[in-house]
């Protein structure tokens, strides 16, 4: 068959681009003709369905520790080859080479419209960042068996760049990506639910079409102090921001929250503030701050003594639309900081 | 009670010197119906247009799609809010297979968030209105007009359009009759009595956003303090419901040809008994959901007797939650039950989809993901969003959301989420 080869790119660390080891891990990006390395592999694998037309190498700690520029640079080097596929690593057990991996996929992916794969062992922290992005194919820790492994990978992305059907990911040994595509289904949804529900009544097998989430369980922690001990923070995901919105929180699917500060005030006034929060009707926080963030109470209770001290700054952002991704992330960073800042407790207002 | 869907056929629309129905072609004067739209003082300017199927065409700036819809004989057109407040489902009501009116909005300006119809390409198939022949209007607000009045009128625009449109087949032969007779469900004929009895809890509104006083949504009333409570299917089928103006993936056309309703209807005396339908709607607060749910619960279990009972949402995520505690108090009541869940990532991720986790509620469809973007491909003509036709004409992208018709909430669509 005279069909056209398909041009592929692969991309490699320092390691397996044969520039050296951990003393050249801080090489910058650069591009060698045709296949070197672990490239060759990649060749092989394909045998005559493509040909690899350029390795792009980088440092494993330029990549890591410039990372965005790393991506971009990267990202214009494969440009340059006009490639139908790019295959990155695989980077096994590597850390720092797995993330670079899935950083360059998931760009390459995006700005240039290319399909990409890599491979990776499980634990490679690049595997948890990427896979719902890219197509991380499984492979061992280390480069013991590195055709066959690459084979897996240059299957996986012909099928890619030749547009095929993706199957089930155990069926070309992926990472489950985790990520929903709409498709059309044989009957409406109306119709779906009554057979479902019929099949449910009769004690019959049914297929539910939503996965149980798998919300990590996160135990709430006991307060070690009494109350007239503790400094108490209060958060919100209800949107309370100053006038203006000066972090611009978005009004849904928000990936920022705010700080601030409370010190001096005894109670919040209304004029001051504003809500963005587009997943509930916001008037009547907006008429009374309070409802949301009861500064004025806790102050009384400051006053009062039945808490230790109520913390000066407020985080708050907007729960609406938010990922699990970001929801994860701000809360995270959110704890962090009411942890150094000696904070025991958190009143936490939702919405 | 007993309500006929006389289906007339269309399959042509035409601009023509009277509005008549002849044969399969729909013959509109368009400047008597202007005269006819022009009496609302709230509404300054009004734009008539067709659209026809296949025709490259795009309609932008989309709020509502309302079923050419007459009552022929026994009761209301649009009751409450067109016509008197009196019962609806009852009787013959004309209407006309193949048409749909279709009502813009003209303040809205955020390019993102608009809904449109592509009368051609991929996407036309994906949308009940790709397929129909459509009344588009414009109408926009006279200068002292508020938001909320606004919307009532162009609403109100489109529910004269839809009666006008449709008694042009009140003389008619019909093509086809639909027949929806439902007796008092305590009644079960013996034979049947061993059917499981099934009930449909039906979120009509959700309290995220307040209702405007014009806004009627069940039989003219703005939903503003309702409690659950039950209804005759057919009172739903026959104009008693309509969308409020929130307008997330859902239409009032669907809810005139409710599907599950029709999936309901369908199976009742064979597989199930339909026992009835018990409106809802999401609340804002905590205690308020609580009580909605248990009251929903209490009303089908009860109340309805049922056996199984399958819920439908409307809007975004607190509705979808509201949903769920009702159908986990269903659940704990003993009720089986299927609810009809969107996909609610935000980012495409399978983790996101769901935002509850209740015992029982483990039956779940999905009419997909209104976030996922698709391709609007190049058309050659835009109307119902002229100022926007240069950002509309060509090809751009939306997400299945805003291609309106492709999600319908109440479960008309085939759009479903799958994961990978």
């Amino acid at each position: 068959m005279a069909a056209e080869t398909l041009r592929v790119v692969c991309y490699l660390n320092q390691f397996f681009g044969q520039l050296g080891g951990e003393d050249k891990a801080g090489v910058g990006p650069q591009v060698v003709d045709g296949a070197i390395g672990a490239a060759r592999a990649v060749q092989q694998a394909l045998g005559d369905a493509g040909t690899v037309v350029a390795t792009v190498i980088c440092g494993d700690n330029y990549a890591a520790e410039q990372a965005e520029r790393a991506t971009a640079e990267l990202v214009a080097l494969v440009a340059a080859a006009r490639p139908d596929l790019l295959v990155a690593g695989p980077a096994f057990l590597a850390g720092r080479y797995g993330v670079a991996c899935g950083a360059l996929c998931a760009a390459a992916q995006a700005e240039l419209k290319i399909p990409t794969v890599t491979g990776m062992h499980a634990e490679n922290p690049g595997v948890e960042l990427y896979r719902r992005q890219v197509y991380v194919v499984q492979t061992g820790a280390e480069a013991t068996r590195m055709l066959p492994e690459v084979q897996r990978l240059v299957a996986l992305g012909l099928k890619l760049a030749r547009g095929e059907a993706i199957g089930a990911p155990a069926a070309h040994g992926y990472f489950a990506r985790g990520v929903t595509r709409n498709i059309v289904a044989g009957a409406n949804a109306a119709d779906r639910a009554v057979a479902m529900l019929l099949d449910k009544l009769a004690g019959r097998a049914f297929t539910t079409e939503v996965p149980r989430p798998a919300f990590p369980p996160v135990a709430a922690p006991r307060l070690v102090k009494t109350l007239a001990g503790a400094t108490i923070a209060l958060v919100t995901d209800g949107g309370l921001v100053p006038r203006g919105n000066p972090d611009g929180i978005e009004a849904l699917n928000a990936t920022r929250y705010g700080a601030y500060s409370i010190e001096g005030k005894s109670s919040l006034d209304a004029a001051q503030y504003d809500n963005p929060h587009r997943g509930y009707d916001t008037t009547w926080v907006k008429q009374d701050p309070h409802r949301l963030v009861p500064v004025d109470v806790a102050r009384e209770l400051e006053q009062s003594g039945a808490i230790g001290k109520l913390h000066e700054t407020v985080y708050s952002t907007v729960g609406v639309a938010t990922t699990l991704a970001q929801s994860a992330r701000m809360g995270r960073e959110i704890a962090e900081k009411l942890r150094a800042a000696g904070v025991d407790a958190v009143i936490l207002t939702s919405t | 009670m007993r309500l006929e869907l006389r289906w007339s056929d269309v399959d042509e629309v035409t601009a023509a010197p009277a509005t008549r129905l002849v044969g399969t072609r729909l013959e509109v004067d368009l400047a008597e119906l202007r005269e006819l739209l022009s009496a609302d003082s709230r509404l300054a300017r009004i734009r008539l247009e067709l659209a026809r199927p296949g025709e490259r065409c795009r309609i932008g700036r989309v709020f509502d799609v309302i079923a050419p819809r007459a009552k022929a004989e026994g009761g209301e057109d649009f009751p409450g809010v067109l016509g008197k407040v009196a019962r609806a489902g009852h009787g013959r009501t004309s209407a006309l297979d193949g048409v749909a009116v279709v009502a813009t909005d003209q303040q809205t300006d955020n390019v993102g968030t608009l809904a449109v119809i592509d009368m051609a390409g991929p996407n036309a198939a994906l949308s009940a209105f790709g397929r129909t022949h459509n009344l588009v209007i414009a109408a926009w607000p006279s200068p002292s007009t508020e938001r909320s009045d606004y919307l009532a009128a162009v609403r109100l625009a489109a529910l004269k359009t839809a009666v006008h449109l449709a008694r042009t087949a009140r003389e008619a032969d019909p093509d086809r009759v639909d027949v929806f007779a439902l007796s008092p469900s305590p009644r079960v004929p013996p034979e049947l009595a061993h059917l499981p009895r099934v009930a449909y809890v039906f979120q009509i509104h959700s309290h995220q956003r307040p209702t405007g006083l014009d806004e009627g949504i069940l039989y003219g009333d703005p939903v503003r303090r309702m409690l659950p409570t039950i209804v005759h299917p057919n009172e739903v089928l026959d104009g008693a419901v309509l969308r409020g103006f929130m307008g997330r993936s859902v239409t009032t056309w669907a809810i005139q040809n409710h599907p599950m309703i029709r999936a309901l209807y369908a199976q009742h005396a064979r597989t199930l008994w339909f026992a009835g339908v018990v409106v809802t709607v999401a609340q804002a607060t905590e205690p308020e959901r609580v009580r909605s749910a248990f009251l929903t619960a209490g009303l089908v279990a009860h109340t309805l007797g049922a056996d199984g009972a399958v819920l439908t949402k409307i809007g975004g995520g607190a509705p979808h939650v509201d949903m769920a505690q009702a159908a986990a108090q269903c659940e704990a009541l003993g009720v089986k039950t299927t609810a009809v869940v969107e996909d609610m990532s935000t980012d495409g991720s399978a983790e996101g989809m769901l935002l509850f986790d209740f015992p029982g509620v483990d039956a779940l469809v999905n009419v997909g993901s209104s976030q996922e973007p698709i391709t609007l491909p190049a058309m050659d003509r835009v109307i119902g969003a002229d100022d926007l036709a240069s950002k509309l004409l060509g090809e751009t992208r939306a997400t299945y959301g805003g291609l309106c018709g492709a999600i319908e909430q109440v479960g008309a669509t085939r759009v479903m989420a799958e994961v990978r």
